[in-house]
C-alpha cells in the first residue's frame, strides 16, 4: 500500500522560509537604493490619465472652413442658405461613408455660400470676400488651360487674412462636357452646364474626400505609416545601383538633380517635415531575385511576386546614414541598373501588362526603379566597360517617378485624377510635388497620429511607473515627461483651433521612451 | 595719391591674376579617384609580407558638392559629422616582428601596429568640444565597423598627448583597446568602404581564411580632411585604407635543400590567398601588383650571382631577368622601379611592377615566385629595438622596463648619428591606465647597464598623472642618448591599484593589459624615394616615399592585479543550499516516517527471515562492543517514546522557524 506522505504542511513552511531566506540576501540592497532613489521625481499620473483619455476617447478633429461659390446660376430657385444646408447635407453623407479617420475635419462644418450671377450677388457668411463679378472677365468658352486657370483663381480667391479655406467655385457655362479641376492651391473648380443639384452634390464629394481625406482610396498607404520621423525629419537617400560594372558603369550629376529638381520638393515640404538629402553610387549590387527571358516582350522580366526578394540586403549596401541620429526616417530611392545578362529588365503587372514606371515602393522603406540603359541591346562584351552618364532627360524622368513614389509613400495619389461617385475631377499636379490642400491633408494626420501616440506612450509609461512603485524615475526623465505633457497639451489645443504643427509633443514623448528603455 | 592708386590697382591685378591661377590649378583635379594596389615582399625568415593599399579621394565639398559617387559615404558624413581633420584607426591580430620583418621601412613603421584596436583622431573644433566630439566619434565607428570601439568612450580609455605622437596640440585624442578580438566582423565593414568590395580587383584576393591564418595581420584606415580649413588652398578629403598581412608560404612536403642550405618557399598569389586576380575593379584608376626586394635582400642577390656566374651589374633589371639562375618570376614585370637616394648603400631596393588591368576572368593574374638557389638575408632594423616587460612581484607593487638595444647591423646608427652630432633622439609615448599607479619620480635611465642622473639624458619631459576613475597616466619624454649607446633601460615603478567589483572586465584573473608605449625615432626617416617623377600619381608608392619618423610600438603588458573571490557569493550560496537541504531532508524524513507500520514490518520481514548475512553481522558488531547479541526483537522497544521524539522534533523546527521569522522581519 502506498500511504500518500503529509507533504503539506513541510512545502509550505519550506516556502515560507525560503522566500524569507531570499529576501535577506536580495531584499537588503534594494530596499537601500529604493530608500535613496525612489520616486525622485514622479510623473503627473492624473494629467497624464486625464490627457491619454481625452486623446483615446475621440479622434481629433481640426475645424475647417469651407466656401463654395456658384457663378451664372439662376439665383431665385435657390437662396443661398438653402444651398449652404444641402451642400451641409451632402457632406454629412459622405463622410458618414467612411469612418472618421484620424486627422479629418470636424463634422460641424461650416459651409459659406456665394451666389454669384450677372444680376446680384448674394452671400450667407461674414467673412466672404468674394469679388463679385470677377469671373465675368474670363471669357469661359476659349479654352483655357487649367495651369493658368488655377492661376487666375489663386489671385481671385487670394486672402490676406491667412485662415484657410477651402473653396469650390463651380461656372455655369454653355460647355457640354462638366470638367472638374482641383488645383494646386486650397481651391478647386466646377464648369460646364450643370444644374444645382448636380454641383452641390459634387461639391460635398470634393470637399469631403478631397480636401478633408486627401483623395485617397482603399488600398494606399495609411496615414499612420507616414514616413516621417519622430522629430519631423525625413532622410532621403538616393542610390544608383550598378548591378554588375563589368558590363557598364553608369553614374549621374546628383547636383544638378539636388539642386533643380528636389528641392522645391524640399521647400514645399518644410511645413511639414526637415528634409535632408544624401546620395551614393554603389557597384557590384545584383538583385537577389530571379528574372526570366520573355520573347513576346523582346526583355527579362520581373512579376509582383518576385517584388519581396527584389533587394538584396547582403549586397546592397545601403548604409544607415550617420546624419539620421535618433529618431530620423529614412527613405531610400533606389535606380537599379540591371546587368548585361538581364537587360533590359522589366516589371510585369499582374494583369500581364509591362509596369510604365518599371518601379515599386516599399511601404516605409522606400522606393526602387529599374532603369534599363540604352545600350542594353548593343553587345556588350567590351574588355573595358565603358563609363556612362545618364542624361539629365533620363534622369528628370526617374525623378518624376520617384516623386510619384514619395506621395504613395505619403499615401497621395501619383496619377492626378480622382475618382469619385459624382464623376472624375483632375487633380492638378503641382511643380513642387505636393499641393497646398495636400500638405494641409498631411500635416492633419501627422499631428492628430502623433497626438495619438504621444497619448498613448505618456499613459503606457504612467501605467508602468504605477505598476511598478520601485521603478526609478530619474530627474530629467521626470522633467522630459513634464515638457511632453505640456507640449501635448498645447498641441491638442492648438488643434481645436485649428492649428496643426505638433511634431515637438511626439518628440518629446518618444525622447522619454528612449530614456527609460 | 596717384601712385598709391596705381599700386591699389595693381594688388588688385595681381589678386586676380592668382585667383585665376588657382582656379586653373584645382580644375586640374576636379574628380574623385579610387585606386588600388598590392605590395608583395618575401621576407628573411621564409614568410611573405602582403601589403594591401586602397586609396579614395575626393575634392573639397566647396567646390565638388557633397554629392559622391565612389567615395563612401559614411566616412563623408562622419567627417562632417565630428569635423574630424584626420583619424587613424587600426585593427591589429599578432604582433609585428621588428627583428626579422624589419623596423627601417615605411611599411613597418605606418603599418606595424598595436594589437588589439588603435585609433587617433584630430578634431577641427574648440578644445572645450573635443572630448564630446571624441565619444560620438567612438560610437558612431563602433557601430560602423562591428567592434567595441565604444569602450574608448570612458575619459579613462583615452588621453590626449601633446606633442610626443604628433604635434597638434589640444585636439587629438588617442585611444586603444589591446584585448580587442578582430576577425572577418571588422573586415567586412571596411570592404563595404571599397566601391568594389571584395567582388572585383585586387581586394577579391582577400580570402577570409588565409588572411586570418596569417602571422599578423592589421587593418588600417587613415583620412585626412581638410574641409573646415580656413586656408584656401585645400585638397579635399583623402581616404586610405591598408591591409597588411604577413603570410607563411605553403610549402608542401619537406623543405627543398640545395647544396646543404634550405631554399626560400616559392609561392604564388594562388598559394598565398586561395584565389586569383580576375582584373581590376572596374572604377578604380590604377591597380598593380608590386613584388619588393629589399635593399638586403639585393645585395645578396648580387653575391650569390657572382659566386654562380660571371659578374653582371643589371641583372636584377635586366631585360630577361625573371628566369635568372637565382629565382624565377611567372610573368614578366610591367616595369621595374629602382629606388634611388639612398646614397650611403650601393644596393638598393627594387620593386617589380605588374598591372592587372589586361587579365579578365578566362585569363586569371597569378603571380608566383620561385626560388632556385638559396640565400639568406637580414632586414634593416631600427637604430634601437624597444621592448619593454614588468618587473618584481606580488599583487602589491612592480615596474615597468623599456630597454632599448642596439641592433646588430650598425650603419642605420651610423647614419642618423652622423646627421645629428653625437646625440641619438628617441621619442617615447606611453599611456598607462589608472589603476596601475605609476610613480613618476622613481624613473631611472640605465645606459649601458650605468645608472645615470635622470636629467642628464631626458631633453623634455611631460607627465600628466593618472586620477583614479577618471583619467590614465599619460609620460611622454625626449631622451638623448650618446651615439655608441648599446643598451638603455628606463625604469619606472608602480603599485596597483584596487578596482570596484563592477570595474572588473570579464575573466579579470587573466591580468589587465597595458597599452604599447611607442617609440620614435625623429632623426630617421623611413622612406624609399623613386627615380621617375610620374611614380607619384601611384598612391601606393607615395605611401612609401612618404617621409615619416621611424616608430615601433612595444608589447603589450599584462600585468596581474589583486582580483576578488568571484566565486564567494556562488560558494555562499551552494554551502547555505547544501544546508538547507540537509536541514530539510532529514525533518521530512522524521515527518513522514510512521513508526507503527514500519516496526510492523521489520517484524514480519525479521519472522520471515533472518539471513545467515544479517546474524553473522551481528554477531561481530556484538563482539567489538563486548555485547552480548541481541535478537532484533528488542529494536521495538516502546513506541511512545518514538513518538515522543518526533514531537520534539517538530516543535524544534517550528520554534526555529517562528524565531527566523521574528528575527528577521
Amino acid at each position: 500500500m502506498i500511504y500518500p506522505p503529509p507533504l503539506n504542511l513541510v512545502q509550505f513552511s519550506f516556502l515560507a522560509i525560503s522566500e524569507q531566506y531570499l529576501s535577506i540576501l536580495t531584499q537588503t540592497p534594494i530596499r537601500l537604493i529604493n530608500y535613496r532613489f525612489r520616486y525622485r521625481s514622479p510623473p503627473p499620473f492624473r494629467e497624464i490619465d486625464d490627457l491619454s483619455t481625452a486623446i483615446e476617447s475621440s479622434p481629433i478633429l481640426f475645424p475647417c472652413h469651407f466656401r463654395a461659390v456658384f457663378v451664372n446660376f439662376d439665383p431665385n430657385s435657390y437662396t443661398a442658405d438653402q444651398l449652404s444646408i444641402s451642400v451641409q447635407a451632402h457632406m454629412a453623407k459622405f463622410a458618414a461613408k467612411n469612418s472618421p479617420a484620424c486627422g479629418t475635419c470636424a463634422s460641424n462644418v461650416t459651409v459659406s455660400v456665394t451666389l454669384d450671377s450677372n444680376s446680384n450677388c448674394i452671400s450667407n457668411g461674414n467673412n466672404v470676400d468674394w469679388k463679385c463679378g470677377a469671373l465675368n472677365e474670363f471669357k469661359f468658352a476659349e479654352k483655357h488651360e487649367d495651369g493658368l486657370l488655377d492661376e487666375d483663381f489663386a489671385s481671385l480667391l487670394d486672402n490676406n487674412s491667412g485662415a484657410k479655406v477651402y473653396t469650390v467655385v463651380a461656372v455655369k457655362t454653355e460647355q457640354e462636357e462638366v470638367r472638374a479641376v482641383v488645383g494646386k492651391y486650397r481651391h478647386a473648380w466646377i464648369m460646364g452646364r450643370i444644374f444645382e443639384e448636380e454641383a452641390i452634390e459634387k461639391i460635398a464629394e470634393i470637399f469631403v474626400n478631397v480636401f478633408m481625406n486627401g483623395g485617397k482610396e482603399e488600398g494606399l498607404i495609411h496615414g499612420e505609416f507616414m514616413p516621417l520621423g519622430a522629430d519631423g525629419r525625413i532622410v532621403l537617400s538616393f542610390n544608383l545601383l550598378n548591378a554588375d560594372p563589368h558590363n557598364w558603369i553608369y553614374d549621374w550629376d546628383f547636383q544638378e538633380i539636388d539642386e533643380n529638381l528636389l528641392s522645391p520638393v524640399i521647400d514645399a515640404l518644410k511645413p511639414l517635415a526637415d528634409v535632408s538629402v544624401e546620395s551614393q553610387v554603389l557597384y557590384h549590387t545584383p538583385k537577389s531575385s530571379f528574372s526570366f527571358w520573355d520573347d513576346r516582350l523582346d526583355s527579362y522580366i520581373f512579376s509582383t511576386k518576385d517584388l519581396p526578394f527584389f533587394v538584396n540586403s547582403n549586397e546592397w549596401h545601403l548604409d544607415t546614414s550617420v546624419a539620421a541620429g535618433g529618431l530620423s526616417k529614412i527613405l531610400q530611392f533606389v535606380v537599379y541598373v540591371p546587368s548585361a545578362k538581364e537587360c533590359p529588365l522589366q516589371l510585369q503587372l499582374p494583369n500581364g501588362e509591362i509596369s510604365t514606371t518599371n518601379g515599386f515602393i516599399s511601404p516605409m522603406w522606400g522606393g526602387i526603379v529599374v532603369w534599363n540603359p540604352s545600350a542594353c541591346l548593343t553587345d556588350s562584351k567590351i574588355k573595358h566597360p565603358l563609363r556612362y552618364k545618364i542624361s539629365s532627360e533620363d534622369s528628370r524622368k526617374l525623378f518624376e517617378v520617384f516623386m510619384g513614389q514619395l506621395r504613395q509613400l505619403f499615401g497621395l495619389k501619383s496619377d492626378g485624377l480622382f475618382v469619385g461617385a459624382s464623376g472624375t475631377s483632375i487633380l492638378l499636379a503641382s511643380e513642387r510635388g505636393f499641393s497646398e490642400w495636400e500638405l494641409d491633408v498631411l500635416s492633419r494626420q501627422h499631428s492628430c497620429f502623433n497626438l495619438l501616440q504621444c497619448g498613448t506612450t505618456l499613459g503606457s509609461l504612467s501605467r508602468l511607473v504605477q505598476s511598478l512603485p520601485r521603478m526609478i524615475i530619474m530627474d530629467d526623465i521626470g522633467k522630459q515627461v513634464k515638457y511632453s505633457l505640456e507640449a501635448a497639451r498645447l498641441t491638442l489645443s492648438n488643434a481645436l483651433l485649428g492649428i496643426y504643427d505638433a511634431s515637438a509633443g511626439m518628440f518629446y514623448s518618444s525622447a522619454i521612451w528612449m530614456d527609460c528603455n | 595719391m596717384g601712385i598709391w592708386g596705381s599700386l591699389f590697382l595693381l594688388f588688385l591685378i595681381l589678386i586676380s591674376a592668382y585667383q585665376s591661377f588657382a582656379k586653373e590649378g584645382s580644375a586640374e583635379e576636379l574628380n574623385e579617384e579610387f585606386t588600388e594596389g598590392l605590395l608583395l615582399r618575401p621576407l628573411a625568415d621564409r614568410k611573405v609580407l602582403a601589403h594591401f593599399h586602397f586609396q579614395s579621394s575626393v575634392p573639397p565639398t566647396r567646390t565638388y558638392g557633397r554629392h559622391h559617387h565612389l567615395f563612401p559615404k559614411s566616412i563623408y558624413q562622419l567627417i562632417k559629422k565630428f569635423r574630424v581633420r584626420e583619424m587613424e584607426l587600426s585593427f591589429t591580430q599578432g604582433r609585428w616582428n621588428y627583428e626579422r620583418w624589419g623596423g627601417y621601412d615605411p611599411i613597418s613603421s605606418s603599418n606595424a601596429k598595436p594589437p588589439g584596436v588603435e585609433l587617433w583622431a584630430i578634431f577641427d573644433v574648440p578644445l572645450d568640444q573635443v572630448d564630446a566630439s571624441w565619444k560620438n566619434l567612438t560610437h558612431a565607428l563602433s557601430g560602423l565597423f562591428c567592434a567595441s570601439i565604444n569602450f574608448l568612450e570612458h575619459s579613462t580609455s583615452y588621453s590626449a598627448p601633446q606633442w610626443s605622437f604628433r604635434s597638434f596640440t589640444g585636439k587629438l585624442r588617442y585611444g586603444t583597446l589591446p584585448r580587442e578580438a578582430v576577425c572577418t566582423e571588422n573586415l567586412t565593414p571596411w570592404l563595404k568602404l571599397l566601391p568594389c568590395r571584395d567582388k572585383a580587383g585586387i581586394s577579391a584576393l582577400m580570402d577570409r581564411p588565409s588572411i586570418y591564418r596569417g602571422y599578423y595581420h592589421s587593418q588600417r584606415l587613415h583620412f585626412t580632411s581638410d574641409e573646415y580649413d580656413t586656408a584656401k588652398s585645400n585638397s579635399g578629403i583623402m581616404l586610405e585604407q591598408t591591409l597588411t598581412v604577413v603570410l607563411q608560404p605553403n610549402t608542401l612536403g619537406a623543405r627543398a635543400m640545395v647544396s646543404g642550405k634550405t631554399l626560400q618557399p616559392s609561392w604564388s598569389l594562388s598559394s598565398l590567398f586561395g584565389r586569383k586576380v580576375h582584373g581590376k575593379c572596374s572604377v578604380s584608376k590604377s591597380s598593380n601588383v608590386y613584388v619588393q626586394f629589399e635593399q638586403n635582400l639585393v645585395s645578396e642577390l648580387k653575391e650569390v650571382w657572382k659566386e654562380s656566374e660571371e659578374s653582371e651589374r643589371g641583372i636584377l633589371t635586366h631585360n630577361n631577368f625573371w628566369t635568372n639562375p637565382i629565382f624565377e618570376m611567372s610573368a614578366s614585370p610591367h616595369r621595374i622601379v629602382k629606388e634611388v637616394g639612398n646614397l650611403q648603400q650601393e644596393d638598393s631596393s627594387i620593386l617589380y611592377e605588374f598591372s592587372v588591368e589586361d587579365f579578365n576572368d578566362s585569363e586569371p593574374f597569378d603571380l608566383g615566385l620561385k626560388w632556385k638557389l638559396p640565400v639568406a638575408w637580414s632586414c634593416q632594423q631600427a637604430p634601437l629595438r624597444a621592448s619593454r616587460f614588468l618587473m618584481g612581484s606580488g599583487n602589491e607593487r612592480g615596474a615597468i622596463a623599456i630597454s632599448l638595444k642596439s641592433s646588430r647591423n650598425n650603419n642605420t646608427q651610423r647614419v642618423g648619428c652622423s646627421e645629428n652630432g653625437s646625440q641619438l633622439r628617441i621619442d617615447i609615448f606611453q599611456v598607462v591606465p589608472w589603476y596601475v599607479k605609476v610613480y613618476y619620480h622613481t624613473l631611472k635611465v640605465f645606459v649601458d647597464g650605468e645608472l645615470q642622473s635622470t636629467m642628464e639624458n631626458i631633453e623634455k619631459m611631460h607627465i600628466s598623472s593618472s586620477e583614479d576613475k577618471v583619467s590614465p597616466g599619460v609620460m611622454e619624454m625626449i631622451l638623448r642618448l650618446p651615439c655608441g649607446v648599446k643598451t638603455a633601460a628606463l625604469t619606472l615603478e608602480f603599485d596597483k591599484g584596487f578596482l570596484h567589483i563592477d570595474e572588473y572586465p570579464p575573466d579579470a584573473n587573466q591580468g589587465f593589459d597595458i597599452p604599447s608605449a611607442v617609440v620614435s625615432f625623429t632623426d630617421f626617416q623611413a622612406s624609399i624615394g623613386f627615380e621617375d617623377n610620374f611614380l607619384n600619381k601611384l598612391p601606393i608608392l607615395n605611401e612609401l616615399q612618404e617621409r615619416k619618423h621611424v616608430i615601433c610600438y612595444t608589447e603589450v603588458l599584462l600585468v596581474p592585479l589583486t582580483t576578488p573571490d568571484f566565486s564567494m557569493p556562488y560558494n555562499v550560496i551552494t554551502i547555505t543550499c547544501t544546508v538547507f537541504a540537509l536541514y530539510f531532508g532529514s525533518l521530512l524524513n522524521a515527518l513522514r516516517r510512521r513508526v507503527g507500520e514500519e516496526e510492523r514490518l521489520l517484524k514480519s520481514k525479521a519472522a520471515k527471515k533472518r539471513g545467515p548475512l544479517t546474524s553473522i553481522l551481528s554477531k561481530l558488531f556484538a563482539k567489538l562492543t563486548g555485547r552480548p547479541i541481541k535478537p532484533p526483537e528488542t529494536q521495538s522497544a516502546s513506541p511512545s517514546s518514538i513518538n515522543y521524539k518526533v514531537i520534539v522534533k517538530v516543535i524544534l523546527v517550528a520554534g526555529m522557524a517562528v524565531g527566523w521569522q521574528y528575527y528577521f522581519r
